[in-house]
């Protein structure tokens, strides 16, 4: 077979039974009114594409530029969380949680932790605690000024994604200080926190909070009131608030339907019930409400993060039980009782108490949750995660089905759908 | 949280829980499962439970639970051998899984589960109940292979079709290797039509297709 014939069967077989002529032999061909003839078209977006967040690899039916049906194929970014926190001691899970939601990283630490600590019925001290919150809430405006980035990028609001970033750096910074890493933080620790702030850490996250809101509020003034940006945003990817309750929804995506559900009010952990915060909530539930809460959220958790800094008490960042935290170095190298306990729970682990436990938190997307069992050994006998963005992207055919090719992006960039934790 | 969820499903269902229990704020619902679609119909639709969202599905393997290969006398630091599912006694029920359910109005939570036997997988899909159980139901299969009957479209979720076994049961080995996925024969509008049987320039992945023919234990 020659090259140009094989072409050609390809081109047969990709797109059968080309149709719909026959009913249009009655129509005048030259009318303003005649039908044009189309097939629908299967096309593959992903899993390599810009636009796509990671790997998510979606096969859309377009009849002309509407979306018929989509088909969301998830799974090139699985790395095993499950079966390699089964084989990790309790401790060895926290990078693993890092690699979740990698954009903010600090609040799966967070979630998974208590779920430990849930397990073992133990409360961290109360610095770290306010530790806890403080750097969850600064990884929570990381997130959303990486979504609002992201609209505006992929809308053609290249300054937007600029400001976004250079806020998000400033954050990153604070968080490299405290923890000593930027994205891969593993920071908490079973009863408390790994590191304390540094000297003068405080005045410098005072200092750049200012920057970090003039450019939220310049992100707001160029896009909020934009009227292009309205036009692609406002009733584009519309979801009722029972049905997004159906499909799962938790976090901004659901509370952009009105449906008043924040885990950090509904159940306060750690310290958020001492927090003057509010719930900003949408109406209409479109990709314009997604958008607009997440820049509220962001002022929201401004304010949190500053009565954290006013609240924190000093005192030790880490419980002084030795069965479940490390000691510290001067009595591992010191004492006899120092060097045993460091042995004992590095080799064979926290000795978490038989059970099964699900812990819910705020990630920035919705409830991270984890399900977790143990069975009183030095590792988790099952650990599996409820990553916020899995069931919102289970509901994305049913977002964009009927709007055009050009909406596509800016509702799966709504969604905010965050390829570590929803595929593992 | 309180004991109030576990006693209605029991006042309603007496003849459908197995046990139930409360550890650490959890209230947890055993039911059999034959009644779980009714229980959980009842849970999401009743005014006072009014559990509208489902959070999770969640499946736990009990093989290893009670053995002494998950720790123990081993030292954490040193990797679990699999499970030897000849020479060990079989775990019955060995399998759970597990419904986590939440009320948004009410704020109550409530987790019900169902028991299941190695050698009987089946469990009715609740998709007709909550949308988002499609996927979660898919993602169980995925990764302990059960059926959920009922299940529109049962296919795996993360892992890919070729994928032999079920990676989070107990008896499948961590550093287990899978075989290469052949080349599919799909018509390339670009590069014509895919290599096919007998046809030239067959990769060398093609040469492992029959796998079903393979003992699956010898490809480790």
């Amino acid at each position: 077979m020659t090259e140009p014939d094989r072409r050609a069967e390809g081109a047969t077989i990709a797109s059968p039974g080309f149709s719909g002529t026959e009913a249009l032999q009655d129509q005048d061909p030259l009318s303003l009114e005649a039908e044009i003839p189309t097939t629908p078209m299967t096309v593959n977006l992903g899993p390599s594409h810009p636009a796509m967040h990671g790997t998510v690899r979606l096969t859309v039916t377009l009849d002309g530029e509407t979306i018929v049906e989509a088909i969301p194929e998830i799974g090139f970014l699985h790395r095993g969380f499950s079966k390699s926190s089964e084989n990790s001691t309790w401790h060895q899970v926290l990078p693993y949680t890092d690699r979740l939601n990698y954009v903010s990283p600090i609040l799966n630490n967070t979630g998974y932790i208590m779920g430990v600590e849930k397990l073992i019925g133990l409360k961290p001290t109360e610095r770290a605690e306010y530790l806890r919150v403080l750097g969850g809430e600064i990884s929570r405006i990381c997130d959303h000024l990486t979504c609002v980035g992201a609209i505006g990028l992929e809308l053609g609001a290249f300054t937007v994604f600029l400001y976004a970033m250079e806020a998000r750096e400033l954050l990153w910074d604070r968080i490299s200080e405290l923890c000593g890493a930027r994205v891969t933080v593993s920071w908490t620790r079973i009863g408390g926190v790994a590191t304390d702030t540094p000297p003068g850490w405080e005045q410098r996250v005072r200092d750049c909070l200012p920057r970090v809101m003039e450019l939220t509020n310049e992100i707001d003034t160029l896009l909020t009131r934009n009227r292009i940006f309205i036009d692609r945003t406002r009733n584009v990817g519309v979801i009722s608030g029972d049905e997004a309750i159906d499909w799962g929804f938790t976090g901004p995506c659901l509370r952009a339907c009105g449906v008043n559900y924040d885990v950090r009010k509904a159940h306060p952990y750690s310290v958020y019930d001492r927090m003057d915060f509010e719930i900003p909530l949408g109406s209409r539930g479109d990709t314009y409400d997604r958008y607009v809460l997440r820049i509220e959220e962001i002022r929201q958790s401004h304010r949190i993060v500053l009565q954290c800094l006013e609240q924190m008490p000093p005192g030790p960042i880490i419980i002084d039980d030795w069965r479940y935290a490390l000691p510290p170095k001067k009595d591992v190298f010191g004492s006899i009782e120092g060097v045993m306990a460091h042995f004992k729970l590095i080799m064979e682990g926290i000795p978490v108490p038989a059970g099964e436990v699900y812990v819910y938190t705020e990630g920035a997307n919705g409830e991270l949750g984890f399900h977790i069992v143990s069975n009183g050994k030095g590792k988790p006998y099952a650990i599996q995660v409820r990553g916020p963005g899995l069931p919102i992207l289970s509901a994305l055919p049913r977002l964009i089905k009927g709007h055009a090719v050009a909406d596509l992006i800016p509702i799966f960039d709504s969604i905010n759908m965050i390829g570590g934790e929803v595929e593992q | 949280m309180s004991q109030a969820l576990i006693d209605l499903v029991r006042e309603k269902f007496p003849e459908a829980v197995v046990s139930s229990h409360s550890h650490r704020g959890d209230d947890v619902v055993t039911v059999k499962r034959e009644n779980l679609v009714e229980v959980i119909d009842f849970l999401r639709n009743d005014p006072q439970t009014d559990l509208k969202l489902l959070r999770q599905v969640a499946g736990v393997d009990l093989l290893t639970y009670r053995s002494e290969m998950s720790g123990g006398a081993a030292l954490a630091s040193i990797e679990v051998p699999a499970y030897d599912v000849q020479n060990k006694p079989k775990v019955e029920p060995r399998y759970q899984v597990a419904y986590n359910l939440y009320s948004i109005t009410r704020h109550h939570s409530l987790r019900v589960r169902v028991e299941l036997r190695s050698d009987d997988l089946k469990v009715p899909s609740i998709t007709s109940l909550y949308r988002t159980a499609d996927w979660w139901e898919r993602y169980v299969y995925d990764m302990f292979g059960f059926e959920f009957t009922g299940h529109p479209n049962l296919t795996r979720l993360l892992m890919y079709p070729e994928f032999v076994g079920f990676p989070l049961r107990k008896d499948y080995p961590v550093r287990k290797r899978q075989l290469l996925v052949p080349e599919l024969d799909f018509p390339d509008l670009v590069r014509g039509p895919g290599p096919g049987p007998g046809g030239a320039g067959v990769p060398m992945s093609q040469t492992h297709v029959g796998r079903e023919n393979v003992d699956p234990s010898t490809y480790d």
